[in-house]
């Protein structure tokens, strides 16, 4: 019973040395948001004039921050022509800047690319496919029609359901991006 | 010896001579556990002149009748506690309350007994949680446990992540306190639950109100209490097993404690808990993704006289819990479309997995205990406890970082405490303690997620002091104040953005330290002095009724999730910023608590009203807008809160008499053993809350609501009983309206403005439950077999953060089988 009273004491003892012995101090290291989406981009290439590129461009370098995404279009959409539709998705808040289409399209059977236009005489037919061969929407082909202004919704979901009828409303899944642009056809 | 025999004899014969006429008057009372007023059952209170015998009943009440005016011995005994006499006079009907002596009983085990109107010795609101209820729960959660107490009820994440509510507030709110050891499990998130296994509690004792000082001021909503079982000094092996099925999740649950007992004052105690379930089922529906795996482990071993005593315990807890699939959505037009479906958005087939999204909480304590004895005084007992918390939560993602986790954070927590009592003193018990914690939370840098709690160093060092003083027996006074000083010291990335639209580069320059990138480290430190009062009278009538007001006051300072959230919520599509410039809140809490006990009705009532000023609470500020989309921002502001409401417990028994065969002494005793036939329960809550400031209801008050039990024991065939459970739940009416509205494309590519109701609460629902137990008689072994919403009821929750998703759980089939040893 000695024993047991001599270590009863010293248990708080024990107990002091635990609280002053438990501190480090490593530095805190910056994470950055590794699958971030700063930034969309459709190129629409004229395929009959390949000086005749339109760049649509959403930037929202901040992210989740209360800043707003900043559109810019460069160049005009001509009537009655066809268009090669390419879209990226970037991660510009890193440097370098990092291109997260490349894992869309790795993992293809899980995304997909919605395009939704209030343009008359506009056709957008996705011309690429997933693994399953299906629809996937990287890649297009924009069929314009007569004068027209409206709007395009570039809208990227993450593991939709597939096949789908190419609404929104039935694919389904979760939305990683989405940007409406003004699209006028001159 | 013999002289006094002969004049108390003298005494009783002179009185009977000379009062013949008069021999009616009645003694009543309790007899209570004088350690901690706990009733005591089947108590034997012999009356020396009447060499008759009476039993307590199961709230320790007895009633003795027929008396003549005059001088009575009696012996109070019970088979854990000493025998005790008392002499008394009697001229008119009177009570007297029998506490037995303590020092004995906390030794022995005692019969600790169901009694809603827990701790008779105290003014404070409390309710308690008996064995044989915790038992039922052995498959459910703490948080499902707790929701059985009128005035607790739980807010959900699913079905698996329960958190408890009391009186209408939650979280950091919210004290769990676990063998002594104050809880530190990350519980500022409203999708965390506690990490406690429930079954090595032996009884959970629950404080509505800031007066459990010993425990921390800042409970402003309630303390809970999680209690082992008791250290008995003989040579004994005591314990039991619990296996459990159910059809809804088709999985089950096992658990086993064991506690070896030696009459030298060495113990050992261990609980093992294991439980499996798959995805849980609504009427309709698999719920997908909800399945959840939970293994846990308390081992303790101490020594234990009634002088001196020290022990060391380890315990270990550990989850994996599945996040419904349809409830991790990208943006507010996701939220629209998963209101607007009216069930979710995907729905596969039933399995065991659990996929992303999914929590995975693991929780390890280790603590230490002494205590020393001191004689004619009391006792004071030293703690030392480590508890290392780490939570890991896994979301949708993409690419190289699928199966990373998002959030992953370590929280360690170190707590010491001397605390004293002094309860040697005819009439005063005094308590004071000091203790000190240190945390120091650590979230992992690898997620590739900017951290939702960024790293701190918090400290905390506080004293107590109270007293309970009992002038009669008829009243029960007590009060006591608490002090603590904490400090929190951060060190976060900011968005350089978010950091300048808050206005902090002025407000708050002094805590920058540099510029990375597009991010500005910072450095908040803050210190809070905290300050909590309690205080308290109780007024005991004759015939068992009994008054208690208590008013506790206490101050909260802001959590880290309260100053420091930063981000987009995924469940609720929100983005959701904490505050550096919250003050502490301050919370004035009044509780009125009438208890009745006539015949075989006993109730109880308790209103309350608390005042907060400075409430913390999350408000809808704005939308912003990401390349997401749009998302509706939400951040903490301090409002003014007054919350009020009444808890109702209502109990009648119908009992049938025959003489009893047992316990008698002598053959003209006459013992009557009282069987229960039917018993009927019944608790009813409301709340009222109200952002005052503003003049609209606080969010997420939970409604109305009703639970009926009626139990007939003994049905057919002996110890075979049924249940009949009824829950009722009435829509709340009274929220505020957060609704927003946000454009989304529709299939033709035009921009319709949708509202989002994410205010509108679900409609009332009622529940059956019906149940059948038999216990055999020589096994201790007890079978249930019982049936959760039994009509297969589709409901929503308004206390479920997955209301907007999917329907609750259906029906569920269980059966459990309990074999005590």
């Amino acid at each position: 019973m000695k024993t047991m009273k001599k270590s009863i004491l010293a248990l708080p003892l024990v107990a002091v040395f635990f609280m002053t012995s438990c501190t480090d101090d490593d530095p805190v290291t910056i994470i950055n948001e590794e699958e971030l989406i700063t930034t969309v981009e459709l190129e629409l290439t004229n395929s009959t004039d390949a000086t005749n590129v339109v760049l649509f461009k959403s930037v929202d370098i901040d992210g989740e921050g209360p800043d707003d995404p900043v559109i810019t279009i460069t160049g005009t959409v001509n009537t009655n022509s066809a268009y090669l539709g390419e879209v990226r998705f970037l991660n510009e808040s890193i440097a370098p800047s990092e291109d997260i289409t490349e894992e869309v399209i790795e993992e293809s059977n899980e995304h997909e690319v919605f395009y939704i236009t209030s343009v008359n005489e506009l056709t957008i037919t996705k011309t690429d496919v997933d693994n399953n061969g299906n629809p996937l929407g990287v890649v297009t082909s924009f069929q314009t029609g007569a004068v027209g202004t409206g709007t395009l919704t570039v809208v990227l979901r993450h593991e939709p359901t597939k096949p789908n009828d190419n609404t929104l409303s039935g694919a389904g899944g979760e939305t990683d991006a989405e940007v409406t642009f003004t699209f006028e056809v001159e | 010896m013999f002289t006094k025999q002969l004049v108390a004899i003298a005494v009783f014969l002179s009185f009977c001579f000379s009062n013949a006429q008069e021999c009616t008057l009645v003694l009543q009372g309790k007899v209570i556990d004088f350690h901690d007023s706990k009733p005591l059952e089947l108590a034997q209170i012999y009356v020396v002149q009447l060499q008759k015998t009476y039993i307590s009943n199961a709230d320790g009440s007895y009633k003795i009748s027929g008396l003549c005016p005059g001088t009575y011995d009696i012996n109070v005994s019970h088979y854990d506690c000493e025998t005790k006499k008392i002499t008394f006079e009697i001229g008119q009907n009177r009570t007297l309350n029998i506490s037995l002596e303590h020092h004995i009983s906390e030794l022995e085990t005692v019969n600790v007994l169901a009694d809603v109107h827990d701790n008779h010795a105290s003014t404070q609101s409390s309710t308690r949680i008996n064995a044989e209820k915790i038992q039922e729960y052995s498959g459910g959660s703490l948080g499902d446990a707790l929701a059985t107490v009128p005035g607790v009820s739980s807010l959900k994440t699913g079905n698996s992540v329960v958190k408890p509510v009391v009186h209408g507030l939650y979280g950091s709110r919210v004290a769990i306190v676990n063998d002594g050891l104050r809880q530190q499990d990350q519980e500022w998130g409203i999708e965390h639950a506690p990490n406690i296994d429930l079954n090595t509690a032996s009884n959970i004792q629950i404080i509505k109100g800031a007066s459990a000082l010993r425990y921390g001021g800042d409970a402003i909503g309630g303390t809970i209490l999680i209690e082992p079982a008791r250290v008995i000094s003989k040579d004994t092996l005591r314990g039991h097993a619990i296996l459990q099925g159910q059809t809804n999740g088709r999985g089950g649950s096992a658990t086993t404690t064991i506690n070896k007992y030696r009459a030298s004052g060495w113990y050992q105690q261990a609980t093992l808990t294991y439980k499996k379930l798959g995805d849980f089922e609504a009427p309709d529906y698999v719920l997908s993704n909800t399945g959840s795996e939970t293994a846990a482990v308390n081992l303790g071993v101490g020594f234990k006289t009634f002088e001196y005593g020290a022990s060391a315990k380890y315990s270990f807890y550990n989850s994996d819990i599945g996040i419904l699939r349809a409830s991790h959505i990208g943006n507010a037009g996701d939220l629209v479309r998963s209101i607007n479906s009216r069930q979710p958005l995907i729905i596969n087939e039933f399995t065991y997995d659990i996929d992303a999204p999914k929590q995975q909480v693991a929780h390890h304590g280790l603590q230490f205990n002494v205590f020393k004895r001191f004689a004619g005084l009391g006792k004071l007992s030293m703690d030392y406890s480590f508890q290392f918390n780490n939570r890991k939560e896994f979301d949708i993602r993409r690419g190289a970082n699928v199966g990373l986790a998002s959030l992953d954070i370590d929280l360690q927590t170190q707590n010491i405490s001397l605390y004293g009592i002094a309860d040697a003193f005819e009439n005063t018990t005094y308590e004071a303690g000091i203790d000190y914690m240190n945390q120091l939370n650590r979230p992992n840098a690898a997620t590739g997620v900017r951290r939702l709690i960024p790293d701190y160093d918090a400290n905390k060092i506080g004293a107590f002091a109270s007293l309970t003083h009992e002038p009669s027996e008829k009243w029960v006074l007590d009060a006591g104040m608490r002090y603590d000083r904490y400090d929190i010291n951060a060190t976060k990335f900011y968005l350089q953005s978010r950091w300048e639209d808050l206005g902090y580069e002025v407000q708050f320059a002094a805590f920058e330290i540099g510029e990375q990138g597009n991010q500005i480290l910072t450095n908040p430190a803050f210190q809070y002095d905290l300050f909590a009062f309690t205080a308290g009278a109780k007024y005991l009538w004759d015939r068992h009724y009994d008054l208690a007001l208590n008013l506790s006051s206490a101050n909260r300072a802001p959590n880290p999730s309260e100053l420091f959230s930063d981000g987009l919520h995924h469940a609720l599509a929100t983005i959701e910023l904490g505050r550096l410039d919250l003050k502490k809140e301050q919370s004035y809490k009044v509780n009125a608590t009438f208890h009745g006990n006539e015949g075989d009705l006993d109730f109880e009532i308790n209103p309350y009203i608390n005042f907060v000023t400075d409430f913390m609470q999350l408000i809808p500020t704005g939308i912003e807008t990401t390349i997401r989309g749009a998302f509706p921002v939400f951040q903490y502001e301090q409002i003014n809160a007054r919350l009020y409401g009444v808890d109702v417990h209502a109990s009648y028994d119908f009992w049938t008499k025959r003489p009893a065969k047992e316990m008698k002494t002598n053959p003209d005793e006459i013992v009557d053993e009282l069987t229960k036939l039917v018993s009927l329960e019944s608790n009813i809550s409301y709340i009222h809350g109200t952002d005052s400031s503003n003049g609209i209801p606080l969010i997420d008050m939970p409604p109305f609501q009703m639970e009926t039990q009626l139990i007939w024991y003994n049905a057919f065939v002996k110890r075979l009983d049924f249940r009949l459970a009824n829950q009722t739940v009435l829509q709340q009416n009274r929220f505020p309206n957060n609704n927003y509205d946000v454009s989304i494309p529709d299939d033709q590519g035009q921009l319709i403005t949708s509202t989002v109701d994410i205010s509108s609460t679900p409609a009332a629902y009622s529940l059956w439950n019906v149940g059948v137990s038999y216990a055999f008689a020589k096994a201790n072994t007890k079978i249930n077999l019982s049936t959760n919403n039994l009509f297969n009821t589709q409901y929503r929750n308004y206390l479920n953060r997955q209301r907007f998703y999917a329907n609750e759980v259906g029906r569920d089939i269980q059966l459990q089988i309990i074999y005590n040893f």
